[in-house]
């Protein structure tokens, strides 16, 4: 479910933020920027500010992005993956949209019951000589304890709204939230034990040799500022091998059974 | 495994237990999944390969630049020096290794060092070709709040920066021109030894210089002990550095922290290049023109004559141009140009013009580029190809990118020939062409590479031909023969001078024949001079290679 049509993209991201997409031609996208939008990605705070202060409304800017980067342009920015402007989008969203509350959408007929689902988008990175990355989608059921993998990808299929639907009410969870999330970083926990390491052995092993070399290099040597210990830290933090785990985003989900 | 070092997420949980209490704001469906799909999309998902390639998608990297930087990442734990020959593109490796750092979130903050001439260039190569937010530090910036901060060694440290710089803990330091932190008892050194970095990169074209233990110094910032201990490695291999070449074991130390490229063992250039000397005559009418200007004005400075003297080898337009702006500007002038003025008009066609139509004639069916000084010069030589039938198109630096790729589509496309004023900046391939025509010879050698560079380069499929013009009797004749000939700038390929400049402490060779010129009485002074600067470059030159042959390959 990684981004592969980057024009399609940009459309869903600007529509979600009531831009209007003034023309969307053969890679090139025409957008008016709303207000918050121009102040988000344009970096132009002084004329806001003065607009402000001039009582005025302030005129939000169009934007021309260019996708296919095959086509001769007058005007437009070329915006490819690693163009600073989809860098900027990319962390706009990563920042703003962390948390969500959603609730299944159903046809009013009979009343429902909607269960609890603490839904946890984390990435793991693994971090030794070099590093890589592993991103989970968890959503465990506040009620019976159930807990799935590839959580998104079933999201992906259902309606999901903001309000409770009509007839419809909520479970109270018996697991809390809290509590929940230290279940699933348990289980990611046991995962990471249960694998193969051997990345973070070989670092260790280069860890051991440079930190020999280093006492063979100030062995008998003065050292008036310390500048081994100092050394010492550095290799230490460059080489010891470690895992991190961060939530890029997550939220709780009403759901049907 | 066990007691594996595992960092949680403790932010996540309050975040969104407040959001909850306060009931928002939440994320929209499309939104939320968006920023999966964006974080899924970004993500480094293997140990190996090379990431920021496909994020770049508009640079063309040779073989051996993105081997340097891959080498750089995976053996050396992005602690090394680059050292590649002048003009093999450390920067560009440098640029390469931060990218691939960045896209990977293990570099944040970098600090990078170079000479303060080079600080904004830096920063516009890391933003242009590698949409590197890098900027320059400026007074009053803080050293915390940016993360990209090109600044200079003089700068750096200076008080209150240098306290400041020693607080912050880089993921990447890159010094360029290492070669000024090579001694161990120096300001520079220290600064470069205490600053707290996880990656390091060192940037020299010559990692040797005087002494061995100058990369006994350098490894030493990279990988402290690498080498031993400074006694016992100074006990052990002297300070000699021709012991570089003798102890095996020595060079396999060393090559575990340095990539280093030569020409020679780069495939960047398979093909030949031939070069010609075109030598020109004079007709009567410009001979007698040129000879009157050379002893006649009195009144006006050596070096402005000297001008006028290069211009009237190019064309009548240039000389007549600067002439006119002279006289504007000292009116005291007039009088002494008003008769080269009047003179000029008479003037036949351009000796060089009529051999550059006689040398395009021989090849009809193929494109050729001409490479002049002046602009004057490059549209007499456009109406004049004009006048005998083939066609041609302009091309300069200050033509806007839209401009640019017009010219070059035309001139791939449509027309013969290409005139062009300037080479550097950044780079035109024309590598479906291979002949090239030096209206004029620049003073800076160097310049004559990077017009060369244009359509001798990766790419070129064919033996490359390059014409170099020149008047007999002329001021050119001077350049070329105690210049470019006597120094074989020919044979060899020019990067290698930029290191020989540097032993010299010449920074620039194009002032450097300015201020022989200027200095000069005569004609026959300025010959001497000349052939003396020559001499001295060969003499070091061929130095160096002794030494390069000891230290060199690696």
């Amino acid at each position: 479910m990684a981004i592969s049509n980057l024009n399609q993209f940009l459309v869903q991201y600007f529509r979600a933020h009531q831009c209007d997409i003034i023309k969307n031609e053969d890679g090139v996208l025409v957008i008016q920027l709303t207000e918050e939008m121009d102040r988000t990605l344009m970096n132009r705070p002084f004329y806001w500010h003065y607009m402000k202060q001039m009582g005025q409304a302030g005129e939000p800017m169009q934007l021309t992005l260019v996708t296919n980067l095959k086509k001769e342009v007058e005007k437009g920015e070329r915006i490819h993956f690693g163009s600073p402007r989809l860098q900027q989008i990319i962390n706009h969203l990563k920042a703003k949209e962390r948390f969500t509350k959603l609730y299944e959408q159903l046809p009013a007929v009979n009343r429902v019951a909607l269960h609890p689902w603490l839904v946890v988008n984390m990435k793991l990175s693994y971090i030794g000589l070099q590093k890589k990355d592993e991103l989970f989608s968890i959503g465990l059921n506040l009620v019976n304890g159930m807990m799935k993998t590839d959580m998104i990808d079933q999201l992906k299929h259902l309606h999901l709204q903001p309000a409770i639907p009509d007839f419809c009410y909520t479970i109270s969870p018996l697991i809390m939230p809290g509590s929940g999330f230290k279940r699933i970083e348990k289980v990611l926990t046991t995962y990471i034990e249960e694998q193969d390491h051997s990345w973070a052995e070989a670092t260790r092993k280069e860890l051991l040799q440079e930190k020999e070399l280093l006492q063979q290099f100030y062995d008998g040597q003065e050292d008036e500022d310390n500048q081994f210990e100092k050394e010492l830290t550095q290799i230490i933090e460059r080489y010891e091998p470690k895992i991190t785990m961060n939530v890029t985003n997550g939220g709780m989900f009403y759901l049907a059974q | 495994m066990k007691n594996m070092k595992v960092l949680y997420d403790n932010k996540f949980m309050t975040g969104l237990e407040e959001a909850m209490k306060q009931d928002g704001p939440f994320s929209s469906w499309e939104l939320f999944s968006m920023a999966y799909e964006a974080e899924l999309t970004t993500m480094t998902s293997d140990f190996k390969g090379f990431l920021s390639l496909k994020y770049l998608p508009h640079m063309e990297f040779l073989s051996h630049q993105i081997n340097a930087a891959q080498q750089v990442i995976e053996n050396m734990n992005g602690r090394a020096i680059l050292a590649d020959e002048v003009g093999l593109g450390k920067t560009i490796e440098a640029g390469l290794i931060l990218k691939e750092y960045m896209v990977r979130g293990v570099v944040k903050k970098a600090l990078l060092l170079v000479p303060a001439s080079l600080v904004n260039q830096w920063v516009q190569e890391l933003n242009e070709k590698f949409h590197i937010p890098a900027i320059a530090h400026r007074k009053n910036y803080s050293w915390e709040q940016h993360n990209i901060l090109v600044t200079s060694l003089d700068t750096a440290k200076k008080s209150p920066h240098q306290e400041q710089i020693l607080e912050i803990d880089y993921d990447l330091v890159l010094v360029d021109e290492a070669h000024k932190i090579k001694n161990h008892k120096t300001k520079n050194y220290e600064l470069v030894r205490a600053l707290k970095k996880k990656y390091c990169l060192l940037l020299t074209a010559t990692p040797v210089q005087n002494e061995l233990i100058e990369i006994f110094n350098l490894v030493s910032i990279l990988k402290p002990g690498h080498l031993g201990s400074y006694e016992a490695f100074v006990k052990r291999f002297g300070k000699d550095r021709s012991k570089l070449k003798e102890n095996e074991y020595l060079k396999k130390l060393v090559k575990k922290v340095m990539v280093r490229h030569t020409r020679e063992n780069t495939n960047m250039n398979p093909t030949k290049r031939h070069i010609e000397t075109v030598w020109v005559t004079f007709s009567k009418e410009e001979k007698s023109f040129y000879e009157q200007l050379d002893t006649a004005i009195g009144s006006i400075a050596t070096f402005a004559k000297l001008t006028l003297l290069r211009e009237i080898c190019s064309s009548r337009e240039a000389c007549y141009l600067s002439m006119s702006k002279m006289a504007e500007k000292n009116p005291e002038l007039k009088d002494s140009f008003h008769p080269f003025i009047k003179q000029i008009e008479q003037l036949p066609a351009h000796a060089k013009a009529e051999q550059v139509v006689r040398l395009i004639n021989q090849f009809p069916n193929e494109k050729v580029i001409i490479f002049t000084e002046y602009r004057a010069s490059q549209l007499y030589l456009q109406w004049y190809l004009q006048q005998n039938g083939i066609s041609s198109v302009p091309y300069r630096g200050g033509f806007n990118r839209g401009k640019k790729d017009w010219m070059r589509q035309l001139f791939e496309n449509q027309v013969q020939v290409l005139i062009a004023t300037e080479a550097g900046g950044e780079g035109i391939n024309l590598q479906f062409c291979n002949r090239m025509i030096n209206y004029d010879l620049p003073w800076n050698p160097m310049r004559l590479e990077q017009r060369i560079g244009r359509i001798h380069r990766f790419g070129q499929e064919k033996d490359v031909h390059i014409y170099n013009f020149a008047i007999k009797d002329t001021i050119e004749e001077h350049i070329m023969k105690l210049l470019y000939e006597k120094l074989g700038l020919f044979e060899q390929v020019i990067g290698r001078l930029d290191s020989i400049l540097e032993v010299l402490n010449i920074t620039d060779m194009e002032q450097e024949i300015e201020a022989i010129m200027k200095s000069s009485a005569s004609t026959g002074e300025i010959k001497i001079k000349l052939d003396n600067l020559s001499s001295v470059i060969h003499h070091t030159a061929e130095f160096e290679q002794k030494v390069g042959e000891q230290y060199g390959n690696f």
